[in-house]
């Protein structure tokens, strides 16, 4: 376990470092946000003094050591545009990425699960078809379309919900719905295949043959089995939903980190840029190793410190 | 049925179950903006959303009324002392939102806070003419400028007054946070990444607003915008296009509201590089591109097609100027006649920002004349690094381009676009410099005018630039709201109101 931990955490700082060096240099590879911060009857004279006010006119290496070096000691620096600390700015978007990441999960899982272990059982009915179909076109709608439909009829026709925005609990349901229904789809499919492997194994033909009830069946042995590749789904899908959902929070004007990172790369707001993707780095890392640990509770054949790793 | 066809009749579907909103008068004014406030300290950001905010929490030195001319506001008065002297007589009785007295003391603060290189201002470029301000007495101050500077009174419009012993002791940060104006609305609360509260001052010396709290909220969509506004939970929303436009105007819900800018649109040409080195050649450009077409058939939200590189809210508008005339037969002869001349490929330099339906529209007529124009399409940032390479025949051969420099005077447009000593310009013509450098240093408005109806002259008979268009602003506003858009692009809150 500890060799597992050590070897892991060596991991982690190697991908973090390497996460924070592309980062660095891609960005200001792809342009200098001076033009865009100067009105546009500003001199030669008047970008060289925004560019040197920004320190973006020191050598990139200097730039660099800098970055790392403030990054070592959890200075996050300044946003070049609001000029107020990206850790102030990231800590008032986070509670909202959070709150959306946690309902489109919820919509996900409760939807998804149920749905793919009613696929598989049921799999030689009919109906199972359209069912299959439904989820495929959950899958297949493009949120920009589901959630600006969703808005004209619940917001403005039937005036149920709030068209747009944050702030209680009726927000979030729109947002949450429309990111859900997308990962919803993954689960369901994923724990449709996972459920039908697993019945093809001759441990079940032997419950089956020993009578033991189905619900027993599907909760004690079913459902356990085939839990690994939904955990592994539901890691990648936390560190997706938790970098923000650009398009859903755009269409409801959802305060989350996903449009605040599109509005900082497309204003070449560096700084920002390199705060939020640390951030998702971490939490990715993180997640994986959340997943792996699991992974060891649901199945003790998986040791952490023998093969995997 | 297509992709788009269902989108429609599916919108449609749904407007069978709108409810009708009664326009009822409210405290609370919602406003939706497109992103929220960079910042909301004035002199620290120059974009609209931080433009429409702050300017209702601070007073500036002189304001335009809603017909556009300039008028008092922290300035009660002004007289030219000299050529390069301005005299500001300070309105008594103006206090910030924490009760202390706007003294002479806080505009020379603000001026000298903004013109400060180290305070790096990015809107340091409109102010640093100034080179002094100096305390009279209590009640003068006495702007010093470089040369003499017609456009100062106009660019002192956007030159906002901040308290001296509130941003002094903030800093730059602090400032940011909790800003301190003098202006109608008072700073309550910023929510970030959500919205910008500010309550009425009651205290305001001058026209109060009608509402006891604004709320200023970021919607980045255009469509969620519009469904917010039908659906009541927001009175005004701003950048809609033509086509939302239309969908609002035809709903009973909710009005469009519209204005012509001051804002021009423009095919910048760089006329230094083959095949726009040649007069004719630009000429047969400008001829080959249907302006109305692109009015009447693109836009269609009150744009007007435009004579010359102003708009009549502009000082130094040339009355008399005719548009290039849209002529395709005559462009094609000259292309024709030009041979391989006019045929070297050209570059059309763009970025998403700018409206991609104008870029590739202007394409094809050029393209359909025989020009051989591709289009170049890069982001903002490096965009703009190209468009102000420092040398200027790398800057782009072709360029569409939407331009206000919010100060509606053509020496905001024409210099930076025109004199050759602009990062912009893409033209080297003495002579067209020497009009354009009276226009800007001469105080006699009779001088001025006539310099820039030669100006105008030139560009228009060398074709160094194709004017376009008048843009216009369209908003959408809930049916019981009193406003009427000017041609800044300013929301001023206390010139609002419910219809009674």
């Amino acid at each position: 376990m500890t060799i597992f931990l050590l070897r892991r955490l060596g991991q982690s700082l190697v991908a973090l470092f390497g996460v924070m060096t592309l980062v660095f240099f891609i960005q200001r590879l792809t342009g200098d946000p001076t033009y865009l911060l100067v009105p546009e009857t500003a001199t030669q004279a008047d970008i060289e003094a925004m560019r040197h006010a920004l320190g973006l006119d020191r050598a990139l290496v200097v730039q660099y050591v800098d970055f790392l070096w403030d990054t070592l000691r959890f200075d996050f620096g300044k946003s070049f545009i609001q000029n107020v600390p990206v850790t102030t700015i990231i800590a008032s978007r986070l509670p909202y990425t959070l709150q959306l990441a946690g309902g489109a999960l919820l919509v996900a899982i409760a939807i998804g699960l149920p749905v793919g272990l009613l696929l598989a059982l049921a799999r030689k009915q009919r109906w199972t078809n359209i069912l299959m179909g439904v989820v495929l076109a959950a899958q297949s709608m493009p949120t920009f379309w589901s959630g600006i439909l969703m808005i004209l009829l619940f917001g403005v026709g039937l005036g149920w919900l709030p068209p747009s925005g944050s702030g209680s609990f009726a927000h979030l349901i729109m947002p949450s719905i429309a990111l859900g229904l997308l990962s919803m789809a993954t689960y369901a499919r994923i724990t449709r295949s996972s459920v039908l492997d697993e019945l093809s194994k001759d441990y079940i033909r032997s419950a089956k043959a020993r009578g033991v009830k189905t619900g027993r069946l599907v909760t004690r042995h079913l459902l356990r089995n085939s839990a690994i590749p939904v955990i592994s789904i539901t890691a990648l899908e936390i560190s997706q939903l938790l970098a923000g959902a650009v398009i859903v929070e755009t269409v409801f004007a959802w305060p989350g980190l996903g449009l605040l990172t599109v509005q900082s790369v497309v204003s070449r707001d560096f700084v920002v840029v390199q705060g939020v993707v640390l951030l998702g780095a971490l939490v990715t890392i993180m997640m994986n190793f959340l997943a792996d640990i699991l992974y060891s509770f649901v199945d003790p054949r998986i040791r952490l410190d023998g093969v995997s790793g | 049925m297509t992709f788009s066809t269902f989108i429609k009749a599916a919108a449609l579907a749904t407007v069978v179950f709108l409810p009708a909103n009664a326009a009822l008068a409210k405290d609370d004014l919602v406003v939706n903006l497109v992103n929220e406030p960079a910042t909301l300290d004035p002199h620290m950001q120059w974009n609209p959303d931080s433009y429409y905010v702050y300017r209702n929490i601070f007073d500036n030195l002189v304001t335009r009324d809603d017909a556009g001319e300039i008028v008092p506001q922290v300035a009660e008065s002004w007289k030219q002392l000299s050529d390069t002297e301005l005299e500001l007589d300070i309105r008594e009785g103006i206090t910030f939102h924490d009760g202390e007295a706007l003294t002479a003391d806080d505009v020379v603060y603000s001026v000298k806070r903004i013109t400060d290189p180290e305070f790096s201002s990015p809107q340091l470029g409109q102010f640093n003419s100034i080179i002094d301000a100096k305390k009279i007495d209590e009640d003068t101050v006495v702007l010093t400028t470089k040369s003499p500077y017609p456009a100062l009174l106009a660019q002192l419009v956007k030159l906002s007054i901040v308290p001296e012993h509130v941003a002094s002791e903030l800093g730059k940060e602090g400032f940011n946070e909790a800003p301190v104006g003098s202006g109608p609305y008072k700073f309550a609360g910023w929510d970030r990444g959500v919205q910008v509260k500010l309550t009425r001052n009651d205290a305001y010396w001058g026209e109060q607003g009608a509402f006891k709290t604004v709320t200023f909220k970021s919607v980045p969509d255009a469509s969620t915008r519009v469904a917010n506004l039908r659906a009541g939970t927001a009175d005004l929303v701003v950048s809609l296009d033509s086509d939302l436009a239309m969908q609002l105007e035809g709903s009973t819900e909710a009005q469009v509201l519209s204005a012509p800018t001051e804002r021009v649109g423009f095919m910048g040409m760089n006329t230094l590089v083959a095949p726009l080195d040649d007069p004719e050649i630009r000429r047969a450009a400008a001829m080959a591109i249907d302006r109305e077409g692109i009015v009447e058939g693109i836009l269609r939200g009150g744009e007007t097609v435009a004579s010359q590189m102003a708009t009549s809210a502009h000082f130094g508008f040339v009355d008399s100027a005719e548009p290039i005339p849209f002529d395709l037969e005559k462009a094609r002869e000259i292309v024709a006649a030009k041979g391989d001349a006019a045929k070297v490929p050209m570059k059309f330099a763009t970025s998403p920002v700018y409206d991609q339906r104008i870029v590739q529209a202007i394409q094809q007529m050029l393209n359909e004349a025989g020009f051989n124009v591709e289009i170049s399409m890069t982001d903002m940032a490096t965009y703009l690094k190209a468009a102000q390479n420092p040398d200027q025949m790398a800057r782009p051969q072709l360029s569409f381009g939407r331009w206000s420099c919010a100060c509606q005077d053509v020496d905001g447009v024409q210099y930076p676009l025109l004199h050759s000593s602009s990062n912009w310009s893409r033209v080297n013509d003495p002579e067209l410099d020497a009009l354009l450098e009276t226009g800007r240093t001469t105080l006699d408005k009779e001088a001025r005018l006539a310099a820039y109806a030669k100006v105008q002259k030139i560009v228009a008979d060398n074709t160094y630039i194709m004017p376009l268009y008048q843009a216009a602003a369209l908003y959408g506003a809930s049916n019981g709201l009193e406003w009427q858009p000017t041609a800044n692009e300013s929301l001023f809150l206390n010139r609002m109101s419910w219809k009674d």
